[in-house]
């Protein structure tokens, strides 16, 4: 027997394995690597039109449209400055009200309904899932329903033209969403802290203030930072209740650009654009997991 | 230090009664532990009387005040969680303060208790770390020391020592008991463990569907059970149970002979007798029977015997741990009369 | 007396922002605007009751309802589907562990957050321009693209696609769900010799139905909700021919252009009605496809 040959009855069994590993191995090696290319061709397409819009922001006029590069071939800047002033009101107006009903807005939203949050996720009180069922329905019920009614309200407050009718609701908990993310955070906190905290001599609002408040500050952000994305970008709560350009928001002023007769400022509309969404993304690049986060629990918007 | 009445205390949710009327009268001083099954209602009952869950009927008493409708903090208690309930904020020393400063004790007597607390619970160096840097008996110890700087007149456990590991509650229940001895306040203890009620407490309650079965010492509810519930829920492992008729001073054991009852006990009808595994005799007693072993259980010092009888029924017998019993032995017990216990038709005590 | 008032008044005061706003924003309006869809009320003159007219009108005389009423449905019924398809997708491929997965996430994420706002509604004009980026495109590959915001045929397009690009907030959502479908079963079903196909419709879907179910509702709700994106590609009429009279878009500028607040509030509740009637269609059909595994109190 000079001649050895191997059949496969004589391979071992360890190595039959471990070229089942190899194989397996490398479809799995293999689909990770379609996946990444699926992946990654989807989140350009995602992508490039925000890509896109940044890039226009900085061409002449003559150069976004037809042009699908993303490097512009001169930096045009003073788009920038041109949109900036493009409107007989200056963007500083626009982003100083923006700022100053988004931060009452954001202050109210996260007091108020973190009161009725805790009412509801750890008092008792006669009535209780009577009005959670409500609180829960207003969930569903969808803005323009109720925009007539309030718009008469406001309006016989002598509130129309102020910023008022944009506040005054956050501050009422008008936002049943967060009212739902935080009763879900609240739920997890053990209930025997409160009842320590009574025994300490804490009285209710005690316990909220120094107990459920500090251990809920990730709940608290996260609504914080929705309730920012989402008054910054409301669109139809002031174009109803705000007639003075003096009294825009930045969505409002942005809209300007479009109806404006035909006078095509492309570039600088693109840069005010850009402008506006600029503190969302940064807030999104900051508080990215918080944000995934919160959706994930409560599935918001 | 105050003593503790409850008259006449009743607990319902909606149509559910959970405490049926239980009148109680906790010593001034005393080392009270609440036991039962789960579901027996001993939390709800230590609840209620902490003021974490409201009285449906009855009244409760600490010391000559009626404490019904004064919240929680106005009772001068304190309760360890079985949880801990530590402020997961807070430093243990500002867990420690907490309810001090709520109280508006001034400043330096907040830091003299806390210390005291530190240094009698050995965690002086652990205040500044926060709960989560801790282990499962530092956290228990941090809970006891907040209970202990407000000097209450009146303590409540729930169950402290289920969270943690079997070693480290043998170590625990020697530092409350040493705490206890040290303090001398009043204590109400709730716990599932028998062994923790027997070794701590000055008086047990067996509590059983919200009624109590049995108040007493320890040894009073070991050696003198009130009836079928509190015998076999006291003692492990649990009491054996023959069932028989009696007539007159005799009861025949079904299917194993006649038994000559102690003086002073006499029944008839249906009553049931009761052994612990370690008063079963090996060898002849006042009732000899024999069977055949089932199982052994070897614990080093003892060894339990799983004994099927003729009759069918199966006794659990403590033998000594030397001993070399093996599985299908054949072997003969006896029952003695005065070592039995004996309960009526209603599992009531005879005698 | 004094138990219950003490017993009460701790919940009654945490809740008290909250209770004031539900009657004065939220059930005060919606019976407010129940009165007001019977009456003809310009604002200027006090409301004038003239019964159900509003009604008969919309339903038997009002092209533009109908109108408003079938973009609105088509917008939902091709949208949501789409997107729910789209976001479970790419759910799928993010699932399990893949490198990178937090760069992915965001970056498919963060169209949704900007989804509402007016920059993307401008740039999406800008997009879909007869000369813009998507017909350029098309060009390349020898394509011709229509005029997509001035042709009825095509500008509801505009609308899915920006729709479709917001799957974001659902695919989150997925990725919850699919994390808490156990690995066992995966590996159960391949003893089991089940393919790749068959673990999806046998496993998956089964296991995560309540997830579909919940970003159904959740999508089909905001949907129906729409208005900013299809005000600003619109102009804020609706236009082109009404190819983008959405429902809102309709009521807001019959409230708010023409001030016929009685009518723009039948149409208020004629709305309402309808998100009511596909939620409780979605939770009615709920028990015929969703089951949950555990039902937890």
């Amino acid at each position: 027997m000079t001649e050895a040959t191997i059949t496969p009855a004589m391979l071992s069994t360890a190595e039959v394995a471990r070229a089942y590993r190899e194989a397996k191995a490398k479809r799995a090696k293999r689909a990770a690597l379609l996946k990444h290319v699926f992946l990654i061709v989807t989140s350009l397409i995602m992508i490039y039109p925000l890509l896109w819009m940044l890039a226009s922001s900085l061409k002449p006029d003559n150069q976004i449209f037809g042009d699908l590069g993303l490097w512009p071939r001169e930096f045009q800047w003073q788009n920038y400055w041109a949109g900036w002033n493009a409107l007989p009101v200056s963007f500083t107006t626009f982003f100083w009200n923006s700022t100053v009903v988004t931060v009452l807005s954001v202050i109210g939203n996260v007091i108020s309904c973190s009161f009725a949050a805790y009412a509801f996720a750890r008092l008792e009180f006669s009535g209780k899932t009577i009005w959670f069922a409500l609180m829960m329905m207003t969930l569903m019920i969808p803005y323009h329903v109720v925009l007539i009614p309030q718009y008469l309200l406001f309006l016989n407050l002598g509130w129309v033209d102020t910023y008022l009718p944009l506040i005054v609701p956050r501050f009422l908990a008008g936002d049943a969403f967060f009212i739902f993310l935080m009763i879900q955070f609240f739920r997890q906190l053990p209930r025997e802290l409160d009842e320590a905290a009574m025994i300490d001599g804490c009285s209710p609002f005690k316990i909220y203030w120094a107990i459920i408040m500090p251990l809920s500050l990730p709940a608290m952000a996260t609504a914080a930072i929705f309730s920012f994305i989402w008054t910054w970008e409301d669109f139809l709560g002031p174009l109803v209740y705000l007639n003075d350009m003096e009294d825009y928001t930045v969505p409002l002023a942005l809209r300007s650009f479009i109806s404006s007769d035909g006078v095509s400022q492309y570039g600088p509309m693109f840069a005010m654009s850009i402008l506006s969404i600029l503190p969302i993304i940064l807030f999104f690049v900051i508080f990215q997991r918080l944000i995934i986060r919160g959706i994930a629990m409560s599935g918001l918007k | 230090m105050a003593a503790v009445t409850l008259s006449e205390v009743r607990k319902a949710y909606g149509n559910v009664a959970v405490i049926h009327g239980i009148d109680l009268a906790v010593n001034s001083g005393e080392f009270l532990v609440l036991v039962g099954p789960s579901g027996c209602g001993k939390s709800t009952l230590l609840r209620m009387i902490a003021g974490l869950e409201e009285i449906t009927d009855g009244t409760i008493a600490i010391g000559d005040r009626i404490v019904n409708d004064l919240p929680a903090s106005q009772r001068n208690l304190s309760m360890v969680f079985q949880s801990y309930a530590l402020y997961p904020h807070m430093s243990v020393r500002k867990n420690l303060a907490f309810g001090l400063v709520n109280l508006r004790m001034p400043r330096d007597e907040i830091d003299r208790r806390v210390a005291e607390a530190a240094r009698i619970l050995r965690i002086e160096e652990l205040l500044e770390r926060k709960p989560r840097q801790l282990s499962g008996g530092q956290k228990q110890r941090v809970a006891i020391g907040r209970a202990i700087v407000r000097e209450p007149q009146l303590f409540l456990f729930d169950e402290p020592l289920s969270n943690l590991d079997a070693e480290l509650r043998v170590q625990m229940r020697v530092e409350l008991a040493s705490l206890y001895n040290r303090l001398g306040t009043t204590m109400i203890y709730v716990t599932h463990d028998q062994v923790e009620a027997m070794t701590m407490a000055t008086r047990i309650v067996v509590l059983n569907k919200g009624r109590i079965e049995q108040v007493g010492t320890p040894y009073e509810l070991y050696n003198a059970p009130a009836n079928l519930f509190v015998a076999t829920f006291i003692g492990s492992p649990k009491m054996n149970v023959l069932a028989g008729t009696a007539a007159g001073g005799r009861a025949e054991i079904a299917g194993l002979g006649m038994l000559d009852l102690p003086g002073g006990i006499s029944a008839d009808g249906q009553i049931s007798i009761g052994v612990r595994p370690e008063q079963v005799v090996i060898g002849a007693g006042d009732l000899t029977v024999s069977g055949t072993i089932t199982l052994v259980e070897y614990l080093g010092s003892e060894v339990f015997l799983y004994v099927r009888l003729n009759s069918g029924d199966t006794l659990l017998v403590q033998a000594p741990g030397q001993s070399q019993y093996k599985i299908h032995d054949s072997i003969t017990l006896g029952i003695n009369s005065k070592e039995a216990h004996y309960f009526n038709g209603m599992g009531l005590r005879l005698g | 007396m004094l138990r219950f008032f003490r017993r009460n008044f701790a919940g009654y005061a945490f809740l008290s922002p909250w209770l004031i706003g539900f009657f004065l924003l939220a059930i005060g309006p919606i019976l407010a605007s129940l009165y007001l869809s019977f009456t003809k009320y310009n604002v200027v003159r006090p409301p004038q009751w003239i019964g159900l007219d509003n009604y008969f009108y919309m339903f038997q005389m009002d092209q533009r309802f109908w109108k408003a009423l079938q973009v609105t449905f088509s917008f939902v019924v091709i949208s949501v589907p789409l997107k729910l398809i789209f976001a479970l997708g790419v759910a799928m491929a993010l699932d399990k562990g893949i490198r990178a997965i937090g760069w992915y996430r965001a970056l498919f994420y963060l169209p949704s957050i900007l989804g509402g706002s007016i920059a993307v509604a401008i740039l999406w004009r800008q997009l879909f321009n007869y000369d813009g980026v998507i017909n350029s495109i098309l060009r390349l590959f020898g394509g011709d693209g229509p005029y997509w915001l001035s042709d009825p045929k095509y500008s509801l397009w505009t609308l899915i696609v920006l729709a479709i690009w917001q799957f974001g907030s659902p695919m989150l959502i997925f990725l919850a769900g699919l994390r808490a479908i156990p690995q066992e079963l995966y590996e159960a079903a391949e003893i089991d010799a089940a393919g790749p196909v068959r673990k999806f419709f046998a496993i998956t879907v089964p296991l995560l139905a309540p997830v579909i179910f919940f970003n159904l509702v959740l999508q089909m709700i905001e949907a129906f909700k729409s208005f900013s994106g299809a005000f600003i590609i619109s102009g804020g009429t609706g236009a082109p021919l009404d190819s983008l009279l959405f429902f809102t878009v309709y009521l807001y500028n019959e409230a708010f252009s023409f001030l016929r607040m009685g009518y723009a509030s039948a149409l208020a509740w004629v709305l309402l009605l309808i998100i009511a009637l596909f939620t409780a269609i979605a939770f009615w059909t709920s028990k015929y496809w969703v089951h949950y595994e555990n039902e937890r109190g």
